[in-house]
């Protein structure tokens, strides 16, 4: 797919942690461990979605972030015998992903604005908004969006990882290095302070 | 709260993302490739290069790789040129110390294996295999080594200056303007490997297969003027 097409959004972004493993995810480890890269490349797979999301969140560019997420997985490859077996692989890898993401970022002085459009309900065949979502209106949305866009930098990658990639907040805690803790208070400063623009 | 937190999940599931790249292939591609110490997605081929030169470097002189992100590099006749972040450790000596000598210019030349190119004034001779070095003036040594690529190596932290130029006709090097670190090698390029910290600076230039250095408390104009003597 060329660089710049937009998706439209599926049905969800990404599905909880456990759910979203593939059974034989400690077997491909396993195997990956002893140089598969067959194996390697099926936990690839199976993880690049929210990986490219992640590091897309971060650096504000998909070039960048394709890149970003290339680079983590590769480097995630070379430290697998530091893997724990048995662990979550998906933190283990989205953290190693933010961090080439958040380097890259640091090197480099471009970075666009972060453009997350709201697709149009209807307009798509893949979106499958729950009931609730339709009592949302397409404006309200929006304003939504836009609103988390303006936070600043800490609070709409917290409120991004929790609400719009779903992770966990021990997730979000390893992928964005930061204590659980802080997760949750800068959930609710973000939290508070979208209620004053967004109403 | 729960009704803000609500509309963000929903929000979140009907946002438009860029097109998701398949990157397993691409991954699986780059499994046996040597690690690359810099991860600059628009320089991935120089950076490819870079790395290799790395561990070539690593390997053949014992460079600490994962200290050393060279950042530009040439050769001047035997002599190779590094530019790094990180200086390798080494002691602070004339670029004499560890040689033989002094000697006459006969045993220099026979232990050093090529004759010699010598300005009319010079102290005491020191050799080595490959190598000859004397003063020429108050704290400025001149040396001459054997040309083969790699047999000496000059490394230069971030606040050098090196500037190409012409030397008696030939192509030359200046280093300057902070400490460098100068290794060389016997004949094999392996073993006996000896490091010293110059602190002054270098006029680098090659003469067929012998590399000459005239290095100490010198400027640029005066360094050039002791290399015309030397032909």
């Amino acid at each position: 797919m060329p660089r710049g097409a937009w998706n439209a959004a599926r049905g969800c972004g990404v599905v909880p942690a456990v759910v979203g493993r593939p059974l034989d995810e400690t077997e491909l480890v396993e195997r990956a461990k002893r140089g598969d890269e067959h194996a390697y490349g099926e936990l690839v797979h199976a993880y690049q979605g929210i990986a490219f999301r992640i590091a897309y969140l971060v650096v504000g560019n998909a070039a960048e972030a394709e890149d970003a997420a290339q680079d983590g997985f590769v480097k995630a490859y070379r430290a697998l015998h530091r893997f724990r077996s048995g662990e979550p692989l998906r933190p283990w890898l989205l953290k190693i992903v933010a961090n080439e993401a958040r380097n890259r970022r640091r090197a480099s002085t471009r970075r666009d604005a972060l453009t997350l459009r709201v697709t149009a309900e209807s307009s798509s065949g893949e979106a499958a908004p729950s009931p609730e979502a339709v009592v949302i209106d397409a404006e309200r949305r929006a304003s939504l969006v836009a609103a988390v866009d303006t936070l600043p930098e800490p609070q709409r990658l917290v409120i991004a990882c929790r609400y719009f990639l779903e992770l966990s907040e021990d997730e979000t805690a390893e992928v964005l290095g930061i204590r659980r803790g802080t997760v949750k208070s800068r959930t609710a400063r973000a939290l508070d302070r979208l209620r004053e623009t967004y109403g | 709260m729960a009704e803000l937190e609500r509309d963000l999940r929903e929000t979140g599931r009907l946002l438009a993302w860029p097109a998701e790249p398949d990157l397993a292939p691409s991954v699986r591609a780059r499994l046996g490739e040597a690690p690359r110490p810099l991860l600059f997605a628009r320089r991935r081929m120089l950076v490819l290069a870079l790395a290799a030169l790395v561990v070539a470097i690593g390997a053949a002189f014992a460079v600490p790789p994962a200290r050393t992100a060279i950042l530009r590099f040439f050769h001047i006749g035997g002599e190779t040129i590094t530019r790094v972040e990180t200086l390798p450790n080494a002691p602070r000596l004339s670029p004499i110390a560890g040689l033989d000598g002094p000697m006459s210019v006969e045993d220099a030349s026979d232990r050093a294996g090529f004759n010699l190119i010598l300005p009319p004034k010079h102290g005491g001779i020191y050799a080595d295999d490959g190598i000859v070095a004397t003063y020429i003036a108050p704290q400025v040594v001149l040396t001459e080594a054997r040309g083969e690529l790699g047999f000496t190596k000059k490394i230069a932290g971030p606040n050098t200056h090196i500037e190409p130029l012409r030397v008696n006709d030939h192509d030359g090097v200046w280093v300057a303007g902070a400490p460098h670190v100068l290794m060389y090698f016997d004949s094999q390029g392996l073993g006996r490997e000896k490091r010293v910290r110059i602190a002054g600076n270098t006029l680098v230039w090659a003469y067929g297969s012998v590399t000459l250095r005239i290095e100490g408390p010198i400027t640029q104009a005066r360094a050039l003027a002791l290399a015309a003597t030397v032909r």
